[in-house]
């Protein structure tokens, strides 16, 4: 794992801000820390040799500003890491999202997943930004100046820490390296068991219907203490990291101490210079420390940002490249009437053909259902025609064939109704910037959607509607882009899967006298009740068995 | 509420004979930091008196062990510490599921809303960082100091005591105005996390259809200005935030000053050596650097606090109104040698708890149904009149007002426990645990063989199916992730058939199934569910009428009685 991303830096000019700043603030806690540790050997120093406190009143001026320069940097850091962390993050997430918007139908495994690591995700930036990167520039910047002050003060002090430190990282990657394998094979077992509480919590209903509740304790502690000793395994060992380092600052510090106060006896080196060396090198140690220290903590924000980098680096996924490489057959019958051309489309999920070389043409005044088993790719066609969903083969909605202008020509409601917060009546009216209320309340009552008021709100995940409510709310939305913006096709899918039939027949009704009033309708559905209004019933049949 | 509190922060603590150890362990750490100060300090001050190398001996190897003790103790500290936390996690969990057995399922946010899950449980597994985080680093150090400070105190009374004030004054100022400052930012920022974060999952969501309606722009304006308030809450929160550090830093300085100042009397009139002297001046850096837990824990104090009050919140200590209570004197049920029992419902009123984090439930007003020995009754009506309300109230999960028989029996009157030994429920959505089909299903028989269970599943329509993904050891996944809904559905109901439960509801068992396939499985549940029992089937669908006896209409929460 890359400590610093250059990707990173490449897509958020904060952080290359936040390094400028780091930079300095770094410098400037180098410098504060010579100050601080020569002002208070000189005092010592100056005390024990018999001079008055008021004698040495520079050295303790110059001791007092080290130290509220260390103070005014050990702040500064924390406001730079928190605002730093904070601009990164708004900068990732609104790339991100244009990212996603740039191709709205490519598959993503879980848009929640999505959503988090776009949105509270990223707040993992913070340790990253607010602890990990000021100790690696302070190890940069900091760790090189202090050494070479040693090495000036007293050059076999400096010589110990010189070759001392490097063997700090070098230990550090080795214990690594060895545990790397044992943590590994823990990791698997350990995220299991981890997770049984919750299991036991969520499956509580499944038990107590079962009279399995009472016998969950001793199950529960036996799981746990299974946990407990696999976990500890894992951490003697990844203890033994941070043991090593410790280990390693203290030792030195000893080794300076003991080697100065020796030479001191026979007079090689000066009280002062020893004092001085002893006071910095432990803070030589330290930014080495809290990196390996801090490590495990920034882990999470590093991998907050790769998730929300590889969104923005994935390629554009447009369904209507297909298309516009393969434009519509010239020698096609052109008919005015024809409001949805599909030619040969074929549509591939995961490189597994889902429909093969459809051929279907709906003309204004058809409700035309489409039908066939489930997994057969029959919302793929419809995502096909949304420019959603890459395909083969040509598509024109009303003689248009780039995806954006097809969707400027049909109103759409897809399986899964998604609801904007907001009000019923802002989420009938989107995309229109003027909505009439008439206009709202017609499609509502088209959709079957009576028992819904236009101001009644809906939460941030679609609170407030039940699932059928929803549903219809979303099929209302469709019919009122369908008829303000007088569209020639409207596309459904599986409208009526979770309605009732008396609801059922208002929207079947509806949907009839769309196709009357000269539109087109293609809806996908299974009800009879649908199939049975329908001028044509196309069955896409799954490609597995056709061959 | 600091009542409340306490119920999750005791379950939390270990006892001290388990806790002890680390405590010392973490003491002794701390005090080698200090100590390993205090003996370089002094060996370096000594020998610059230029005594015979002997006199330095003691110093030379006080550095070397509490060098090696300053790492290998916090070695074993965080080891024991670790050790204990984890031994106190069984202990926490038990007492947190005897607490919640009484309440689940509907009296338990967590598991009557998914989400709300996983925050409950992390909620509770992050309390044990107040013994790991915040009591045993906080009392290892504060062991060290005192005695960092008695020692300095006997070389020179004055310069302790003015390091001891210092110290208390500058963590004062660290960790409260820290608080007060970090609790106002968070009242702050925490809204605006909760609307970026809806925000942007409206917006990724509903993508296809902010694309296909021309609203995209709209709503990524409107993501870009709630992130540009939480980003403005949070730059002026920042400015408070690093005050912790700042003032551990300037603390340091003035404890060494202070230090100075009382101990340079007693230098100048000899009654302090140089050596003494060194040591009573540069002590206080490492008790700063030691006392630098005391924020962090603070910290993390605050966040326990917090995970205490939601698992608290979310487990209330009284049975909330609509749960059923516990019954002193138990009334048996007659023994079902016959078959099924009666049911008989009159006037049944019911309503879920009113949960925080949960939304209206609907009630039920008035439900009038018998169902005989061995019927099938479909109980249909629209989502939202109360079927699942009737489903919880026939296996005793929801209190009831009004009456209702089993075998002639108050069913409110019974144990639960053996109420729910006749009638059984599937639910909407059956919980499988993340292990293979055959844990999967034992829990609801465990004394049946492999044949009884494949035999099961073959009468649920699994057979083939479990076949071909290699027989009963096949894993489920995390959450049944790799089971469709209407196989977890045939799960549930070979649970059920194995239990043998007499009466046996289903509720809405096609709801998360494809509509081709739901007919397929109705008529599969019904065919291997009745075989003898009573089957009540909960749907919002129309169902073939050829598979159930009888259909009863549920709307708005009522049932009419049979005319």
């Amino acid at each position: 794992m890359r400590p610093l991303d250059p990707a990173l830096l490449r897509h958020a000019r904060s952080a290359r801000w936040y390094l400028l700043v780091g930079a300095v603030l770094a410098g400037a806690q180098a410098l504060a820390i010579l100050a601080f540790a020569w002002s208070l050997q000189s005092l010592v120093v100056g005390l024990i040799d018999g001079a008055s406190l008021a004698s040495l009143s520079t050295w303790t001026a110059w001791f007092a500003a080290a130290v509220v320069v260390r103070a005014l940097v050990a702040w500064g850091w924390d406001a730079a890491g928190t605002i730093g962390a904070a601009a990164v993050a708004s900068e990732l997430r609104v790339a991100a999202l244009r990212a996603l918007g740039r191709s709205p139908g490519r598959r993503i495994d879980s848009t929640v997943d999505t959503a988090v690591a776009v949105g509270g995700g990223l707040d993992a930036l913070q340790p990253y930004f607010g602890r990990f990167l000021p100790q690696l520039v302070a190890t940069v910047v900091v760790v090189p100046t202090l050494v070479l002050a040693v090495l000036v003060a007293d050059p076999l002090s400096g010589l110990i820490l010189v070759i001392v430190l490097p063997l700090v990282p070098v230990f550090m990657v080795l214990i690594g390296l060895v545990t790397r394998a044992v943590q590994e094979r823990q990791w698997a077992a350990l995220t299991h068991l981890s997770r049984q509480f919750l299991e036991l919590v969520g499956g509580l209903s499944t038990l107590i219907v079962h009279g399995r509740q009472h016998r969950q304790e001793a199950r529960i502690r036996a799981d746990t203490d299974d946990y407990r000793v696999r976990t500890m395994r894992v951490l003697r060992v990844t203890f033994l990291s941070s043991f090593v380092l410790e280990l390693a600052a203290s030792l030195s510090v000893a080794l300076v101490a003991v080697s100065i106060g020796l030479r001191l006896v026979d007079g090689t080196v000066a009280f002062a210079a020893g004092l001085f060396v002893l006071l910095l090198a432990p803070e030589v140690f330290l930014p080495v420390r809290n990196v390996g220290a801090q490590f495990h903590a920034s882990a999470e924000g590093i991998t907050a940002a790769r998730n929300v980098l590889a969104l923005i680096d994935a390629p554009d996924e447009d369904g209507a490249d297909a298309a516009v490489s393969r434009p519509a057959d010239p020698g096609a019958p052109s008919d005015d009437d024809v409001v949805l051309d599909l030619r040969g489309v074929s549509i591939a999920y995961d490189g597994r053909a889902a429909v093969h070389g459809l051929d279907l043409v709906l003309r204004r005044g058809e409700l035309v259902a489409l039908g066939g088993p489930s997994g057969a790719g029959k919302s793929s066609v419809l995502g096909a025609v949304l420019g959603f969903v890459p395909h083969e083969g040509a598509i024109t909605v009303d003689g248009r064939s780039d995806a954006a202008s097809r969707r400027d020509r049909l109103a759409w409601a897809g399986q899964e109704a998604v609801l904007l917060p907001g009000t019923v009546a802002e989420n009938v009216a989107l995309g229109e910037p003027e909505p009439h209320p008439e206009a709202v309340r017609r499609a509502l009552r088209d959709a079957a959607s009576d028992d819904v008021a236009p101001e009644q709100p809906i939460g941030a995940r679609g609170e407030g509607l039940s699932g059928g409510q929803t549903d219809r709310v979303a099929i209302a939305r469709a019919l009122h882009r369908l008829r303000v913006r007088d569209l020639p096709l409207l596309l459904l899918d599986e409208p009526t899967a979770a309605t009732d039939p008396e609801r059922e027949a208002v929207l079947v009704h509806t949907l009839r006298g769309l196709a009357r009033e000269g539109r087109a309708v293609l809806v996908v559905s299974h009800r009879p009740a649908v199939l049975e209004a329908a001028d044509r019933v196309v069955r896409i049949e799954a490609v597995t068995h056709v061959g | 509420m600091s009542a409340e509190r306490n119920r999750s922060l005791r379950l939390a603590m270990p006892p001290a004979r388990r806790f002890a150890l680390p405590v010392l362990l973490g003491a002794l750490s701390a005090g080698s930091t200090i100590a390993l100060l205090a003996a370089s300090a002094w060996l370096i001050a000594r020998a610059a008196e230029q005594p015979p190398i002997l006199f330095l001996s003691l110093g030379v190897v006080g550095v070397r062990a509490f060098a090696i003790g300053r790492g290998l103790f916090r070695y074993l500290e965080r080891l024991t510490g670790h050790d204990a936390a984890f031994r106190q996690l069984a202990d926490l969990r038990v007492g947190m599921v005897r607490r919640i057995v009484p309440l689940a399922p509907d009296g338990l946010a967590a598991t009557r809303r998914g989400d709300l899950l996983a925050r409950f449980t992390d909620d509770v597994d992050e309390l044990q960082d107040l013994p790991l985080r915040v009591v045993q680093p906080v009392a290892g150090a504060v062991i060290a100091i005192v005695l960092a400070l008695a020692g300095i105190a006997w070389l020179a009374p004055g310069a302790a005591l003015v390091v001891a004030l210092v110290l208390v004054l500058g963590l004062l100022v660290a960790t409260l105005g820290q608080g007060v400052l970090s609790v106002r930012a968070e009242r702050r920022i925490a809204p605006l996390r909760g609307s970026l974060a809806d925000a942007v999952l409206a917006h990724v969501q509903g993508l296809p259809t902010l694309v296909a309606y021309d609203a995209e722009g709209a709503s990524l304006a409107r993501v870009a200005d709630v992130d540009a308030r939480l980003r403005r809450a949070r730059v002026r929160a920042a400015v408070g935030s690093g005050l912790a550090g700042a003032a551990v830093a300037i603390t340091a300085g003035a404890a060494v000053l202070g230090a100075m100042q009382a101990a340079a009397g007693p230098l100048a009139a000899g009654a302090l050596g140089g050596p003494e002297f060194a040591i009573v001046v540069l002590v206080p850096l490492a008790i700063l650097e030691v006392a630098g837990v005391v924020p962090v824990a603070w910290a993390t104090w605050r966040t326990v606090r917090r995970s205490a009050e939601r698992v608290d919140g979310a487990v209330p200590e009284d049975l909330p109104a609509g749960l059923p209570t516990p019954v002193a004197a138990p009334q048996q049920l007659p023994a079902g040698t016959d078959g099924p029992p009666l049911l008989e419902l009159r006037d049944v009123r019911a309503s879920w708890p009113d949960l925080a984090g949960v939304g209206a439930s609907h009630a039920l007003g008035g439900v009038d149904l018998v169902v005989r020995p061995g019927e099938r009754v479909l109980v249909r009506g629209p989502s939202g009149a109360g079927k699942t309300t009737l489903a919880h109230v026939l296996v005793g999960f929801l209190a009831y007002e009004g009456s209702f028989r089993v075998d002639g029996v108050e069913a409110s009157e019974v144990d639960a426990d053996r109420l729910r030994e006749r009638i059984g429920l599937c639910e909407q959505r059956p919980w499988l645990f993340d292990t293979d089909i055959r844990q999967n299903l034992l829990f609801a028989r465990d004394d049946a063989d492999d044949d009884a269970l494949l035999a099961v599943l073959d009468r649920v329509g699994l057979g083939d199916w479990v076949r071909e993904r290699g027989g009963l050891d096949a894993s489920v996944g995390e959450r049944g992730a790799l089971v469709s809904g209407g196989q977890a559905q045939r799960i549930a109901l070979a649970r059920a058939m194995l239990a043998d439960f007499p009466v046996l509801v289903l509720d809405e068992p096609t709801a998360n199934v494809d509509q081709e396939r739901a007919d397929a499985l109705l008529a599969d549940l019904l065919a291997a569910g009745a075989d003898g029992r009573t089957v009540i089937l909960i749907s919002h669908d129309r169902v073939d009428p050829s598979l159930v006896d009888r259909t009863v209409v549920c709307a708005d929460g009522r049932v009419p009685a049979a005319t």
